[in-house]
């Protein structure tokens, strides 16, 4: 018994003090896959605050986009030029998803727009697998001249490894928060967006056209979805199996609240850092697979304090 | 350059020394559709030009009086500026007061012409028309909502300004001419004061007067052009023609007005003014506000608050003096700086405070301490309308909660025998307007002013103002007795609510106590002390001790000050009920009665004079119903010790 | 009052309106004159906001037409109302609760703003520069409403008196021709009563707005307006100036009478 304690509340916590450099490797990779995690996050956030619909398709959109990447090159189409394209796809269809699923159903319970999603990832699954088979594919790194090969950083008294891969997906996906807060914050598009997300009512009184706004939300979804796309295929491959990791913005969404960008990108370095952590100095104790589950638990501990979300606005229902 | 050898005797030869001087700097600012709007000294002489032919070709003439009505806005100080520089008189007025007051003043200063700043202050004008038919011409600044109104009498702004530069246009000498016909003895400004009884009186000051003593002022805290001022206070209030307008016209800053009354706090945060002056229920608000935002903020910002405040409050003021303070409370001083008092500073448009002044009534001294100790060099005066405020202040560096600074330069004070603080300055008004009698009463034939206040000089030769000569008494023994004064100093304890002080031809000082039910009932509830009501917590032992410590420290204050020794509080009791203005014990503006409560409670006065421990009451009383009844009582009497001089000055 | 009572500039004929089986609207037809004050009363659930919803085309009506500055419709967008310089208010407020009131007012001006997209997401010269010609009239908005204070305050946060106000203020900002009120005084105290009859008032003497309100206070009604029509179970039961509306018998009956 006091063995047990002693491994679950001591020992990894010595381990930690004696190899600081593991522990920040450890934190680094987190932090990465963190990152990534918020990335898909950020999407689901984007489409659920403008439209209240939550977008179960967004994992899809993630696969989606990086198959069409991948696909239209090995069809030779030179690198840049398939990532334009994909950016028109994605364009096409978020144009397609508000003319044949948000606007038919406006004023339908959440749960019907919901369900409307769940066809929508099915349909997509359908369609990348006719259009570019079912096999995995290998992310076009190197045409993309996505940097390669990694850094050994002394640290600490030993090394920490960084992916230079990883770097850049960090430093891309801070750039595209930042453009989007900006976005939001200081223009017009963001103001009506924000408008939106607040009172539909009020938003057409004023003259903001909703379809427009549905439009660019699920766009700039898109445009996310695309570069998550990318990180993540040029860190393992591209295929179907990559959806699993839509499930992971879940906990994510739960421990940032659904409204709150700044709460999708910290929730989900708490659950990638969370994640790295638990698996290394906790995983050998509970066994292999804790990777799976444990996000959750994090996420479940956080909403025993704060059931709105670290940013969520408080949930007030008015009667 | 446009008078041959501008002088600086009055104010309109200032206005133009200053175009000389600075012709393209600001002279003044105003917030208005959401930017900072100014105009430099060369425009505002073209304006006020403008204005004054205007009043001229309206038939406005040298000696004639204008009121000017509305909050402080640059085309109202224009116009003041306008008035006087035809050798007319300026009366600005209160802008919220109500039709009637305003009736008496325009009658009593026989006003024909008028600027009112808005719809609101015309349509007051209007009202009185019928009472006061002299009045011949409004004219109104903003014209909002007065499109339809025909009264002949009425005329915007704008609309003077055109024809006064089409009669400047064909008399280009008039305007200078007139400026050159203007002498500092002249009566610059009437500005009425409420005066707690009867009427107001309409106080003159000449040109001379305001002039000498805002150059005084000046001098004293180094004002000069890098300076930034925002007036909020009324135009009628004498500080604001004495720092708002006779000030920037000497020292040639820039004055500022707000956008709006409501915008105050966001426009003192853009500015950032160097030199500001509220009374204390501003500073008390402002605190108030944000002690709240605190309240609301995360428990980190809270946490590190209360801390920097603790070093603030140990530390601050010292450093503030420029005396010793530990190497590591400096440091934390530092630090919180940064943290804290930088940003609450800015939150509070304080952080240019070079010099902030309070006066016109006692500060409490947490309220006081909070601002001296986050580096504000916050200071107090004393003065009146009839002096031109100016009588004493303290300097940096030697400040005190309990005086108001020494006599200013060139300021004589005099204590008189009852005690009444007289005085005689450059600044000693005139006249009261029309009222001679009046007059004679308050400035003897030595031409010292006679303030009403009683006071004293302490050992360093601070002024020490205690209270209304009227209500000061004396002793049996012939020491002062202040009760107002002593009980202040009780109502600076947050458990104390109301106090009464007796002993006017008796002995010793004796009080009647009312607790704070909400301080002490929060308190009561960390101590786990149950209660019924204000009567049980009132009769509460430990509640008594916790208002004797209270009264104890008064008294060492007292014993420190060899003047009021004597009038140390030796027995108390603390009253079954609260004093209610419903039952006459104090007025509508809640000033305790002393001679009423005294009669009513006479049993209890006497006795607290005649040593027993203890009394039964019974009082008729109404409740908030509006059903009276009886409440009884038995109260304790308390005995509270007394300190002599040399053991108050070993505790301090 | 100086002003001129034009042209019809709103017609509204035959319109009918039910949801399910629920009658709101019947046969009701309407005129709003150009720069006058109308105002709709009538008991709760008489369809007076029925109406508003169908002017500014939240409701498509069954039967019947609207038209607006001489074009027949038989149904509206609220996009191609507010186009067409119809703004409103709403009953309860509908704000934008997390947005200051200047971001509030500035939605107003949607329907003004011109800069495409790609300026717009690069925030580049053009959009910037419209941003501000805009916050300039957004600035006299704030001015004729007396709101300075309350800026960059959000919504949210302020009292309902002066979330009315706001919500007026957003209205305004659009410059329309015609300004739909719905209940703009329910819930305010006298003083803000009294503020808000004013604005109304300036609005219409100042802008030669039209304005068209939904008020239960009888006595505002009065003031305000130029002619009021009387609504009941979704029908129109009178149509007059407030003095002949006061007096007709069927108005006491179903309005004056019965419900208060």
């Amino acid at each position: 018994m006091t063995h047990l304690l002693y491994s679950i509340f001591v020992d990894p916590f010595v381990q930690m003090g004696a190899a600081p450099d593991l522990l920040a490797q450890t934190l680094w990779e987190g932090l990465v896959s963190g990152v990534l995690y918020a990335l898909i996050a950020l999407g689901f956030v984007l489409i659920f605050k403008a439209s209240g619909v939550f977008n179960f398709a967004q994992g899809i959109m993630v696969v989606f986009s990086a198959l069409t990447l991948v696909g239209l090159n090995e069809h030779g189409v030179p690198a840049y030029l398939a990532l334009a394209l994909t950016v028109v796809v994605m364009l096409v269809l978020a144009f397609a998803v508000e003319r044949v699923i948000l606007r038919p159903l406006v004023n339908q319970p959440d749960i019907i727009l919901f369900m409307a999603t769940f066809g929508l990832t099915y349909f997509l699954i359908g369609l990348g697998e006719l259009i570019f088979g079912g096999d995995p594919k290998v992310m076009i790194s190197d045409q993309l001249r996505l940097p390669g090969g990694s850094y050994r950083i002394p640290m600490l008294g030993g090394y920490v490894q960084m992916q230079k891969i990883d770097i850049a997906a960090t430093v891309i996906a801070s750039l595209m928060v930042a453009a989007l807060a900006i976005m939001f914050n200081r223009t017009r598009i963001g103001r009506a967006l924000r408008a939106v997300a607040d009172s539909h009512k009020a938003a057409l009184s004023v003259g903001i056209s909703l379809e427009q706004i549905w439009v660019i939300v699920w766009f700039a979804a898109g445009i996310v979805a695309i570069a998550t796309g990318i990180m993540w295929g040029a860190r393992s491959n591209v295929s179907f199996a990559l959806e699993i990791i839509a499930l992971k913005a879940l906990p994510v969404l739960i421990l940032g609240g659904f409204t709150s960008i700044p709460g999708a990108i910290i929730g989900g370095i708490i659950i990638g850092v969370g994640e790295k952590i638990g698996e290394f100095y906790w995983g050998p104790l509970l066994g292999s697979g804790i990777e799976s589950w444990l996000a959750y638990v994090i996420a479940l501990v956080f909403l025993l304090f704060r059931p709105q979300g670290l940013f969520g606005e408080r949930i007030i229902e008015r009667l | 350059m446009l008078l041959e050898e501008a002088s600086t005797d009055t104010f309109p030869r200032l206005l133009l020394k200053q175009v000389e001087i600075r012709p393209d700097r600001p002279a003044i600012r105003e917030k208005d559709l959401g930017i900072w709007q100014s105009w430099t000294w060369t425009q505002v002489v073209e304006r006020v030009r403008a204005l004054a032919c205007g009043l001229a070709a309206q038939g406005f003439r040298r000696g004639d009086r204008l009121a000017i009505i509305g909050d402080n806005r640059p085309r109202l100080y224009w116009s003041m500026m306008a008035a006087q520089a035809l050798g007319g008189i300026p009366v600005p007025l209160y802008q919220d007061a109500v039709a009637g007051e305003m009736a008496f003043v325009l009658g009593d200063a026989e006003i024909e012409y008028a600027v009112a700043e808005d719809q609101e202050q015309v349509d007051k004008l209007l009202e009185i028309l019928p009472q006061w038919p002299r009045l011949r011409r409004i004219y109104f600044d903003d014209p909002r909502g007065l499109r339809h109104y025909a009264q002949a009498e009425l005329m915007s702004l704008d609309s003077l300004e055109a024809i006064g530069r089409d009669f400047a246009g064909r008399n280009p000498e008039f305007f200078l001419d007139e400026i050159g016909k203007g002498e500092p003895s002249d009566v610059a400004v009437i500005l009425y004061t409420s005066g707690t009884t009867g009427n107001p009186k309409g106080v003159s000051q000449t040109h001379a007067a305001m002039i000498r003593t805002a150059g005084v002022l000046v001098e004293f805290d180094g004002i000069g052009k890098g300076d930034d001022l925002l007036c909020y206070l009324p135009m009628a209030w004498v500080g604001d023609f004495l720092y708002s307008y006779a000030q920037v016209h000497i020292a040639g800053f820039c004055l500022n007005c707000p956008e709006s009354p409501d915008t105050v706090m966001t426009d003192l945060r853009e500015i950032g003014p160097t030199y500001f002056f509220a009374p204390p229920r501003i500073y008390e608000n402002i605190l108030t506000q944000v002690m709240i935002r605190i309240e609301d903020a995360g428990w980190v910002k809270r946490r590190m608050f209360r801390a920097f405040m603790g070093v603030a409050k140990r530390a601050g003021m010292k450093i503030l003096e420029g005396k010793p303070a530990p190497l590591v409370d400096r440091l934390l001083y530092r630090l919180g700086e940064v943290f804290v008092y930088g940003p609450l500073k800015n939150v509070l448009g304080m952080s240019r405070i070079r010099v902030a002044y309070t006066g016109g009534e006692a500060i409490g001294p947490d309220l006081f301490d909070f601002y001296r100790s986050i580096g504000i060099n916050l200071k107090q005066l004393y003065g009146m309308t009839e002096t031109c405020v100016t009588v004493c202040m303290q300097s940096s560096g030697d400040v005190r909660l309990d005086t108001v600074g020494r006599p200013m330069p060139g300021v004589e004070v005099r204590i008189a025998g009852s005690g009444e603080v007289l005085v005689r300055s450059p600044g000693v008004m005139k006249e009261y307007y029309r009222r001679a009698d009046a007059t004679r009463e308050v400035i003897d034939a030595e031409g010292f002013f006679h303030t009403g206040d009683a006071g004293y000089f302490d050992a360093d030769g601070h002024l020490k103002i205690i209270d209304r000569a009227k209500d000061v008494g004396k002793l049996a023994d012939g020491t002062l007795f202040a009760p107002k004064y002593l009980e202040n100093k009780l109502k600076f304890f947050p458990y104390i609510k109301e106090a009464v002080c007796f002993g006017d031809r008796r002995e010793k000082v004796c009080a009647f106590v009312n607790i704070d039910m909400a301080a002490v009932g929060n308190w009561a509830e960390k101590r786990n002390l149950s209660y019924t009501g204000y009567a049980d917590l009132a009769g509460k032992p430990e509640v008594r001790d916790l208002v004797r410590e209270c009264v104890e420290k008064v008294n060492r204050d007292l014993a420190a000050d060899p003047a009021l020794g004597n009038s140390q509080i030796r027995r108390f009791l603390i009253l079954h009920k609260e004093l209610d203005a419903d039952d006459g014990e104090l007025t509508r503006t809640r000033k305790v009665r002393r001679r009423f409560i005294g009669e009513k409670y006479d049993s209890l006065v006497n006795a607290l004079y005649s040593g027993e421990a203890g009394c039964h009451v019974e009082t008729q009383m109404r409740f908030e119903d509006g059903r009276a009844g009886t409440v009884s009582a038995d109260l304790a009497i308390v005995d509270a010790k007394t300190f002599d001089d040399a053991a108050a000055r070993k505790a301090a | 009052m100086g002003k001129t009572v034009g042209a019809p500039i709103l017609e509204v004929e035959g319109v009918s309106l039910s949801f399910g089986g629920v009658v709101a609207l019947q046969a009701v037809t309407f005129d709003v004159r150009e720069h006058e004050i109308r105002a709709i009363i009538g008991p709760n659930g008489a369809g007076k906001s029925s109406l508003l919803n169908v002017i500014n085309g939240f409701y498509h009506p069954q039967q019947g037409s609207i038209s607006f500055k001489g074009r027949r419709r038989r149904q509206v967008d609220p996009h191609e109302a507010a186009q067409a310089g119809i703004a409103r208010t709403f009953q309860n407020i509908a704000l934008f609760r997390g947005m200051t009131v200047l971001d509030n007012l500035m939605t107003g001006r949607t329907l003004k703003m011109t800069s495409n997209f790609l300026q717009q997401a690069l925030y580049w010269g053009a959009a910037r520069r419209e941003e501000l010609e805009h916050r300039a009239k957004i600035e006299e908005v704030i001015d004729f409403l007396e709101i300075q204070h309350i800026r960059k305050t959000p919504v949210g946060r302020l009292p309902y008196g002066l979330q009315k106000r706001v919500e007026l203020g957003r209205a305004l900002a659009a410059e329309p021709q015609l300004l739909l009120l719905d209940e703009p005084m329910a819930g305010m105290n006298l003083e803000e009563k009294q503020d808000m009859c004013r604005f109304i008032l300036d609005v219409n003497d100042q802008f030669g707005t039209t304005i068209v309100l939904i008020e239960h206070d009888m006595s505002v009604v009065m003031d305000l307006s130029d002619r009021v029509a009387v609504l009941d179970y979704g029908r129109k039961i009178a149509d007059g100036a407030p003095d002949e509306v006061r007096r007709d018998q069927a108005v006491i009956d179903a309005y004056l009478g019965v419900a208060h």
